[in-house]
């Protein structure tokens, strides 16, 4: 149990006369017993990362310390890491005792009788422990993934790091198993590093999730924060399902104008926006209301139902503006009816509006939030 | 999981780290703590590429020696005037012995011996082992008992089969005479490896009904790597089965060929065993082949030089088969 | 050649001939494979009976006969076996070990060039290739030069026993060698296909490379030592060019040694010709018929 830094983590492949960077100069601080969880789209460096954390990846540039040593030229043997991979990789010819104990073995100079002790604590956690003489290709999916953790948690690493572990499961088991993981390493508090592409695994495991796209580093913080704070509009974009909505506005006379709609923007926003007038509109689906009537309101817009999605517990719609092509994702109560083909006003309010700067992506206002601490913790 | 989980766990770690216990290193190099900081020198040796070398320099340097050195020591060999008792000189080095190769009439004779041999064996060969591979392939019982019984005698050493095919040939007793006077075609019967002018081809079909097998093989997973659409494609289209084979699935097995014409070559390089069991070292001019009259130079006539220059011969004959097959297969990524 | 990718019997070049009632294609098919079959086994089955007959017998008789009991012997059998069981036996305690060798070695080779980067690999396994295709005879004149030069009956002098066998020792270590280069393409082929996570979860385990290989690849790949073995065995068993230029002494020629000059000595008696020659193939037919299918792994594995 250690904390872990990554300082100016930079990894660069050759690709023939070509440079790959896969991963651009990425700092994060994780924190002693902190679950960290690396996210963000397939080839944006966080299997890389990942892997130059465990040792199985060269470093280009920067420094990995676990605690207070820089662990960048120690062998993966060394490091002290355990690690729980996508396919489970459990060694195929031995029992699932022989699979948790091998690490052990390896690592230590401990007696047979107490590693088989060890083990088999672990597997009575895991509830494994009626699989210990069995071999992996006799176990289910979710049996062989407690089998993995249990490989990794009987070494008692200072970092776990988890590739992508759950993504093999079933979605049924996937989410059990969500809180399950994420309960087991609050009470073990070893310091982890999960890599996901779902964001929906980011938001609810991770005390911090960091997202990285094309190799850098685009937010470390909280999911909340992430979600209602993105630093830019890929944060926005990547975070929350159904995602955000973005309309590319011009301002004009103190009115976003773009795509058929033309929204007044008081002076207090205004002031966020350093001088740019290319924008891109950013408004979570949740945040516009859908109401009959015919005149619209301030900050209201004509809109048609294109498209209805009963979800149960909410109902996702499709709605374009009257006035131009722009749709809109648009999330209301699952008790309320809704038909398509219907005309009807979306009220889009200024307090949960985003505002980026259009060529650089960079957030220049994000929405208020009444309860800060409440919601996003005492930090700034 | 229990509620008591945060009691098992507390007891889990104590029980993990006895204060005595400390992480074990591997390798002994820095004994002490896992965390000591590394020093550039280890991080080369902890490199996946030098952890490597142990495993595979050692067998590397052994095959180097015995091929790669061989064939250059060979090369020297060559090059040298060494004969008879006593060992060469390789303060004189000269092209002599490769001078002398195009005027010899039997190095001739073996080298258009070895180009017909490897092209009707090989080209044969190939043809019948296509015919077997459609044959077996086509959905039939008991598969796999007539690939084994075909491909059996590949699995036998060219002693044997010389020795079965030296009796098969016989001209009074021998299976093949006994069989075409059976179904009256005494005519054709004759002393097959007796006779000069079919000599050559005798050993040809000896070793086709050998390697022929191999080819089948070699066809047999080409074609199972054809997905069916192409043979219902082509159904559908009303090809006949004749026609469908012709343009649509041989043509798919341009690969299988080309590692089944190598490899086959390859072998008719070395068929000396088998030769040499029939014929002794020397078959007479009609049968003769590098292979042969290499052994037959260096060994029975002691003109060291003289055979390694044929030797060297071989060896660039079998280069210019493999080489281009390599460079292609490393084209394509096969490797 | 593996049963698990046998076509369904849906296979459609059928369908239409299935229809029609006569099944004349499915007749002629099964007629030309049988045919094919007994041109396969000609040779040997001349051969069989050939080697239950007396002098006279073969003589008389088409070789395609079985013998009839007035001409039955096994007379070549046992005369064949009493010639050849001194190279049955150098043959045994000389082959086993080289292919053992071969086969570890490649697996080493194998294993330590799936460490290495691309690059590096494939330049390292095109020198490996080659030498599966080298013919033997570019490297006969210095393969003798070179145990002549190293003297392994003065080297071996203190033990008697093993000096006297020189010779297979030679013979041991020069197949090992040429064995290697194919060995090394089978394992590595198997070893590319092995899971890279698997390998990278014993090295956070704390396991070195040696221990990877000994607890994890090596017990993992039983089943291409069986392929690899299997092919070395017959190879090296059938091999009669190494030994004649190594083997000098009577006493320690190889199976295929004493079959040839069996072969030479006994000119016109076919039945023990045809004797011998079982023998000395014995050992590979049944290897061969046990595992067939590693054998055909084993050949088809270089291309």
């Amino acid at each position: 149990m250690a904390p872990l830094t990554l300082e100016h983590l930079t990894k660069r492949f050759a690709d023939g006369d070509d440079e790959i960077v896969a991963v651009d100069d990425v700092s994060i601080e994780i924190e002693d017993g902190e679950f960290l969880v690396l996210v963000g789209p397939s080839g944006c460096g966080k299997s890389t990362t990942l892997r130059m954390i465990a040792g199985l990846e060269t470093i280009t540039e920067g420094t990995i310390a676990i605690g207070d040593t820089v662990v960048n030229d120690q062998p993966a043997q060394h490091r002290n890491i355990a690690m729980v991979f996508q396919n489970y990789a459990l060694y195929p010819h031995m029992t699932v005792r022989q699979n948790m104990r091998f690490g052990l073995e390896e690592s230590t100079d401990r007696s047979k009788a107490a590693m088989n002790e060890t083990v088999e604590e672990t597997a009575t956690l895991l509830e494994i422990d009626d699989l210990l003489e069995r071999k992996p290709r006799e176990l289910s999916g979710g049996q062989q993934q407690r089998v993995a953790l249990g490989r990794a948690i009987v070494r008692d690493p200072d970092v776990f790091l988890m590739d992508e572990p759950l993504s093999n499961l079933d979605a049924k088991l996937r989410s059990g198993m969500r809180m399950e993981l994420q309960r087991l390493q609050a009470d073990l508090g070893v310091t982890t590093v999960y890599v996901t592409h779902d964001q929906t695994e980011a938001m609810t495991m991770g005390d911090r999730i960091a997202i990285l796209d094309g190799g850098r580093l685009q937010q470390v913080a909280t999911p909340l924060e992430c979600y209602h704070r993105p630093t830019n509009r890929f944060v926005a974009g990547f975070i929350g399902e159904p995602s955000m909505n973005f309309v590319d506005v011009t301002l004009e006379d103190g009115h976003l104008v773009g795509g058929g709609l033309t929204y007044p923007l008081s002076a207090a926003t205004r002031e966020n926006l350093q001088g740019h007038t290319d924008l891109t509109l950013g408004v979570r689906p949740e945040d516009i209301e859908i109401r009959e009537g015919e005149t619209p309101g301030h900050h209201e817009v004509p809109v048609s139902i294109e498209v209805v999605e009963p979800m149960g517990d909410g109902n996702n719609l499709l709605v374009e503006l009257v006035d131009g092509e722009t749709t809109l994702t648009v999330t209301v109560d699952g008790m309320r009816h809704v038909e398509p083909g219907g005309r009807s006003l979306a009220r889009i309010p200024e307090s949960a509006i985003h505002l980026f700067a259009r060529a650089t992506g960079e957030a220049l206002h994000n929405r208020e939030i009444e309860d800060e601490t409440a919601l996003l913790g005492p930090q700034g | 999981m229990g509620p008591d989980i945060a009691a098992a766990l507390a007891r889990l770690r104590r029980q993990r780290r006895p204060p005595e216990q400390q992480a074990r290193t591997d390798g002994g190099l820095d004994e002490g703590s896992a965390k000591a900081p590394v020093s550039p020198v280890s991080k080369l040796w902890y490199s996946d590429a030098v952890q490597a070398i142990p495993f595979w320099l050692p067998p590397a340097l052994l095959m180097g020696w015995f091929v790669y050195g061989a064939v250059g020591w060979n090369l020297l060999i060559s090059l040298t005037d060494w004969s008879g008792l006593g060992q060469p000189e390789y303060t004189s080095l000269s092209l002599e012995m490769y001078r002398e190769l195009p005027g010899d009439r039997s190095f001739r004779a073996a080298f258009r011996n070895t180009v017909i041999l490897l092209v009707a064996f090989t080209g044969v060969s190939l043809a019948i082992g296509l015919v077997l591979a459609i044959l077996v392939d086509r959905d039939i019982r008991f598969e796999n008992t007539f690939r084994t019984i075909y491909l059996l005698p590949m699995a036998l050493s060219f002693v044997v089969t010389a020795i079965f095919w030296s009796w098969m040939y016989n001209p009074t007793t021998g299976t093949i005479n006994v069989v075409l006077r059976g179904i009256g075609l005494d005519v054709l019967a004759s002393d097959w490896i007796g006779n000069p002018r079919t000599r050559l081809w005798a050993i040809i079909f000896a070793l086709t009904w050998q390697f022929s097998g191999y080819a089948m093989v070699v066809y047999l997973a080409g074609l199972r790597a054809i997905p069916d659409e192409h043979y219902e494609a082509a159904k559908v289209d009303g090809a006949s089965t004749l026609r469908m084979y012709w343009r649509v699935i041989i043509p798919q097995l341009s690969a299988a060929t080309v590692s089944a014409v190598v490899v086959l070559m390859v072998f008719a390089l070395k068929a000396f065993d088998f030769i040499f069991v029939m014929f002794g070292d020397n078959p007479g001019r009609s049968a003769d082949i590098l292979a042969v009259m290499m052994f037959r130079v260096a060994f029975s006539r002691a003109q060291w030089a003289y055979g390694a220059a044929v030797a060297t011969v071989l060896f660039v004959m079998a280069l210019a088969i493999v080489a281009p097959y390599l460079y292609v297969q490393y084209r394509r990524g096969a490797l | 050649m593996s049963d698990d990718t046998v076509k369904p019997t849906t296979d459609p070049t059928r369908a239409d001939t299935r229809l029609d009632g006569v099944d004349l294609e499915r007749i002629s098919l099964y007629a030309i494979l049988c045919g094919l079959i007994a041109f396969y086994l000609s040779p040997l089955w001349s051969g069989l009976t050939t080697a239950f007959k007396t002098q006279s017998a073969f003589v008389r008789t088409s070789p395609l006969a079985p013998p009839m009991p007035e001409g039955f012997t096994l007379e070549p059998w046992e005369l064949a076996f009493a010639t050849m069981q001194g190279g049955l036996l150098n043959s045994v305690t000389f082959v086993l070990p080289a292919t053992v060798l071969s086969a570890t070695l490649g697996s080493l080779a194998a294993y330590g060039l799936t460490k290495l980067s691309w690059r590096g690999q494939v330049a390292i396994l095109v020198l490996f290739l080659a030498g599966v295709f080298l013919p033997y005879q570019s490297v006969l004149v210095p393969l003798r030069q070179f145990w002549s030069a190293v003297d392994v009956a003065g080297l071996l002098s203190f033990a008697p026993f093993l000096a006297n066998r020189a010779d297979l020792i030679e013979l041991t270590i020069t197949h090992t060698a040429y064995g290697v280069p194919i060995c090394t393409i089978l394992f590595r082929s198997y070893y590319l296909a092995m899971d890279d996570a698997m390998i990278e979860a014993a090295k956070l385990d704390g396991a070195s490379p040696f221990t990877i290989y000994r607890r994890i690849v090596l017990p993992l790949s039983a089943p291409m030592f069986a392929v690899a073995l299997i092919y070395q065995f017959t190879q090296v068993w059938n091999d009669l060019l190494f030994a004649l230029v190594l083997v000098t002494s009577r006493s320690n020629y190889v199976v295929t040694q004493s079959l040839n000059v069996l072969q030479g000595s006994m000119v016109q008696e076919y039945n023990i010709q045809m004797a011998g020659a079982f023998i000395a193939a014995l050992p590979t037919i049944v290897v061969y018929v046990v595992f067939g299918r590693q054998f055909a792994k084993g050949i088809t594995g270089a291309s």
